[in-house]
């Protein structure tokens, strides 16, 4: 996959999308959430990393009912949740490796 | 502190804003409604954060514009990527680096290798050398030309009329 390994942001917005549909202030709190308030983004690092996501097609606007109260929803598309699960492949790949390199050392 | 924040989103790029701007606002409000109780160095850190990561984006967005660089999603890996987006200036740029690179060398080795032969002429004719003006002209003129096709741009932009106006008069339209 040319687009991997994901940055740490993009990684979790595609996490916080991949269970359901959530608008901007959604995932804010569900990235803090998810990463036990150790990640806080900024709504300008979150709506750049929008903006390119939207760009590759990674994600998708989507309308329900939070649309018609001014809060756009996204996605993830099928491209979008392919490259997901590339990376998680991929890191539980690298985690397998760190794990077991990890009880060796000790 | 909504006046504050709306004043930065004006930093980003018109397109940009007319795609997001309403929805950053609104995010925005929702997260500092929800920082209203907290206290006063949460508060701060925020808001600190908020206008941070605006002042960044903004920039990043810019620069975009400027380069047509597309900044990818993964993280760095230090491998040279050609992607369509990645055509002018930057890679022009570097080629024409590359480029006064090759003829600095080229001089350089012509100067050593008439340094290094023998001077079997002079005993008939001594020549003097005349002072070699070419490299330096060339830089001269490298700096020259690249400073003029700056301000050029730089005078075109501020007239909003360089090429990235007139697209986006174009889409606009």
């Amino acid at each position: 996959m040319e687009s991997l390994p994901l940055t740490e942001p993009v990684l979790l917005i595609l996490l916080s999308l991949a269970d359901q549909p959530r608008h901007g202030y959604s995932i804010l709190k569900d990235i803090e959430q998810v990463s036990e308030g150790r990640v806080v983004l900024s709504t300008g690092t979150l709506y750049g990393a929008l903006r390119r996501l939207l760009e590759d097609k990674w994600i998708e606007r989507f309308e329900d009912a939070d649309t018609s109260r001014g809060k756009q929803s996204y996605r993830l598309t099928a491209h979008g949740r392919r490259n997901l699960r590339f990376e998680v492949a991929r890191m539980k790949k690298l985690t397998r490796v760190a794990s077991l390199r990890v009880a060796r050392e000790s | 502190m909504m006046i504050v924040y709306r004043n930065l989103l004006r930093l980003y790029p018109a397109e940009y804003r007319e795609q997001f701007g309403e929805e950053m606002a609104a995010v925005l409000l929702d997260a500092r409604a929800e920082n209203t109780n907290k206290k006063w160095i949460a508060r701060g850190r925020f808001h600190f954060r908020e206008a941070r990561g605006l002042i960044a984006g903004a920039l990043r967005e810019h620069l975009r514009v400027l380069t047509y660089a597309h900044v990818g999603l993964s993280l760095s890996t230090g491998r040279f990527a050609m992607r369509n987006g990645f055509r002018f200036p930057k890679s022009t740029a570097i080629l024409m680096t590359i480029i006064l690179a090759g003829v600095i060398v080229a001089i350089r080795k012509g100067e050593a290798i008439a340094a290094s032969l023998p001077n079997v002429s002079q005993p008939i004719a001594p020549i003097h050398s005349a002072p070699s003006y070419l490299l330096p002209g060339v830089i001269a003129g490298f700096i020259f030309f690249y400073a003029a096709g700056l301000t050029g741009w730089a005078i075109l932009f501020a007239l909003r009329r360089s090429g990235i106006h007139r697209l986006a008069d174009l889409s606009e339209k």
